[in-house]
């Protein structure tokens, strides 16, 4: 009798614990759905988000370092990839996120913040146009739209610059590989958006030769230049040339605003 | 045995590396091009590509190299779906490869087959951020990145990758993409009437990477 007793408690009490572990682990699954699914992650909210809100479920954004040592044994500090021979870097391997967020060059040099390149995610599918009512703007498989990086990550267009053809790194002697050379007078209101450091850069320019180079070229992993937009500028002739006859003339209206 | 450097000598010649700084990425120009095909109208969205994808990999839940997508729209009565299914596209001009900071990613000359060493991956996840399609997959077990390698043993055996050969509707098929893109090779894939195309909605820009695949679009899901 006794015995029944026991197993009767401790089936009761096992039975407790299951349960309580259940309803915890069905409470994390909610909060962790509710997460996904809070409205920071879409239009409109995202556009006001701030770093630090993104930051309080996303900390391992800025966390996560690369690891000590690849799965064959590489060492991270062995490695020095063709782009990282610019003037401008320092440091060491790092991830993509840290590189844009917490590197002295990127801050030095730009104010990214999460929602300059995320503008949202569809949860159902981890991408865009999941359903007749997801977010249509969105590229499919990606949550940031590549043409973004092509900002700073395209050709360098020596086509309508009338320099030589080919690779700055190799005609760029011709101009002492100094881009002000040319651009001290040429389209000279640049950089007013509200993700880069129009004045930095241009101090950082005068003592480091690749600064400019570095976002127009040095790091393209893109076969096209990206057609900037076209600002007037004080010494720029009344004719519009042919290649720019499309082109905006003022900054994307987003990257305008002042952010919060 | 490669000398093994001390830290002094280390450091030596990543400054000489900095000075000398002339360095440029040139491309590889493979001799022939494999590509997909796929037919966004008759994919019925089974995902058996995918699970056969995954089984061929040993992928846990998380990275699926192959994903489908469901795309619905419209409304009552002229509503629509169709699939979008995609994997790594072996670019002419892979912005994963330039990016991986290891050589971890290479490309191959026979077949252009863009490939990853998963054991030189450092994790620092700029593929994934680079590539425009979603093809690089984080494993957050392993903290490395993994990719479709298009199933490069079975294609030197003479088949096809998992995915193809899993594919019930036959809407899904792989060959040199330029007799593709010049509709002279037969396959299933393909109706005599239909003639592919280098994108559909919402596909990111195919000019940034030169993207070797071609789809049967949706009428819906054109794009110019
Ligand atoms: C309340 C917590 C919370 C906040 C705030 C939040 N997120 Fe998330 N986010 C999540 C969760 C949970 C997921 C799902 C993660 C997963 O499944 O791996 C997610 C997913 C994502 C993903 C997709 C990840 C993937 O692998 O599919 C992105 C991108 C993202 N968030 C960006 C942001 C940005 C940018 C912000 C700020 C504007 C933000 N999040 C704010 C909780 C949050
Ligand atoms: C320079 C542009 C850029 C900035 C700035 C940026 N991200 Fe991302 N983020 C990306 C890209 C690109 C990916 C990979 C997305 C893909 O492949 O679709 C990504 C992936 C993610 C993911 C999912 C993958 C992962 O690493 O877990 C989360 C979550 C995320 N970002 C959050 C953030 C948060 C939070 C911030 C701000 C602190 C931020 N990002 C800032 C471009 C950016
Ligand atoms: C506003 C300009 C800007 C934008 C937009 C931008 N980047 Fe960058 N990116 C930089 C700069 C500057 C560096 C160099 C940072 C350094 O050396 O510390 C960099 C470095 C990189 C690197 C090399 C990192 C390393 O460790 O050396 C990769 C890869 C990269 N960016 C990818 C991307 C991708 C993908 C996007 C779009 C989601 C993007 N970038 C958007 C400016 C930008
Ligand atoms: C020989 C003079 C010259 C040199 C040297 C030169 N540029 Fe230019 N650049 C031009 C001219 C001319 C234009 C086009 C002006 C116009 O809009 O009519 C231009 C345009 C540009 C544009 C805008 C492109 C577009 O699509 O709107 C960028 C960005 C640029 N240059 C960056 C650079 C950088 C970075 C360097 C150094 C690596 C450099 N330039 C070196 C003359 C030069
Ligand atoms: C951190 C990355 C970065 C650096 C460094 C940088 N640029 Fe830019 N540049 C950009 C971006 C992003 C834009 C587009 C901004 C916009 O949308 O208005 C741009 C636009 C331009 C334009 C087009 C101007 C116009 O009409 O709006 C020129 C010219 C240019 N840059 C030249 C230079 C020169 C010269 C330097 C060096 C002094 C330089 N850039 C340094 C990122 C950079």
């Amino acid at each position: 009798m006794m015995k029944l007793c026991q197993v009767i408690v401790h089936a009761t009490l096992a039975l407790g614990v299951i349960t309580l572990a259940q309803a915890e682990s069905s409470n994390a699954n909610l909060q962790y759905n509710a997460s996904r699914w809070d409205p920071i992650h879409f239009k409109p909210a995202i556009d006001s988000a701030s770093n630090e809100q993104c930051l309080t479920c996303h900390q391992e954004i800025i966390d996560r370092k690369v690891l000590e040592r690849s799965p064959a044994g590489l060492l991270p500090e062995d490695a020095l990839a063709w782009y990282q021979t610019l003037d401008t870097y320092e440091g060491e391997q790092d991830t993509f996120h840290r590189r844009h967020l917490m590197s002295d060059y990127a801050k030095e040099v730009m104010d990214l913040r999460c929602n300059t390149c995320h503008q949202g995610n569809d949860p159902r599918e981890e991408t865009a146009n999941s359903s007749a009512n997801g977010d249509t703007a969105l590229t499919q498989r990606k949550h940031v739209d590549p043409t973004l990086c092509l900002m700073c990550h395209g050709q360098y267009d020596a086509q309508i610059m009338g320099v030589p053809p080919g690779d700055w790194r190799e005609t760029g002697n011709l101009f002492n590989f100094d881009c002000l050379t040319c651009h001290a007078a040429i389209r000279t209101h640049r950089h007013q958006v509200n993700f880069l450091k129009p004045q930095a850069i241009e101090d950082a320019a005068q003592s480091r030769k690749d600064v400019c180079f570095g976002c127009h070229g040095g790091r393209a992993w893109y076969d096209i230049p990206f057609p900037y937009p076209r600002h007037a500028w004080p010494s720029a002739g009344p004719e519009i040339p042919d290649w720019a006859k499309n082109r905006p003339t003022e900054s994307t209206a987003r990257f305008l605003a002042t952010p919060n | 045995m490669a000398m093994k450097l001390d830290e002094e000598k280390k450091a030596k010649v990543k400054l000489a590396v900095k000075r000398r700084k002339k360095e440029v990425y040139t491309p590889v120009i493979p001799d022939t091009q494999l590509g997909f095909v796929h037919n966004n109208v008759d994919c019925i969205g089974c995902r058996a590509c995918e699970i056969a994808c995954k089984d061929k990999n040993g992928l846990p839940a998380g990275p699926r190299f192959r994903r489908v997508q469901y795309v619905e729209g419209g409304s009552y009565p002229e509503v629509y779906a169709y699939k979008v299914n995609i994997s790594c596209n072996h670019c002419a001009k892979p912005a994963c490869l330039p990016a991986c900071p290891t050589g971890a990613i290479f490309k191959r000359q026979k077949d252009g087959i863009v490939d990853i060493d998963s054991t030189l991956c450092i994790g620092c996840r700029r593929c994934e951020a680079t590539c425009p399609y979603g093809a690089p997959q984080y494993d957050p077990e392993e903290g490395i990145v993994k990719k479709c390698n298009l199933c490069v043993d079975e294609i030197d055996a003479g088949r096809k990758p998992y995915c193809v050969m899993g594919c019930m509707m036959r809407v899904l098929d792989l060959v040199d993409i330029n007799q593709l893109r010049q509709g002279v090779y037969d396959t299933k894939a393909i109706a005599p009437h239909e003639t592919p195309v280098r994108a559909v909605k919402n596909f990111a820009d195919p000019t940034l990477t030169n993207p070797s695949i071609a789809f049967i679009p949706h009428s819906k899901g054109k794009v110019e």
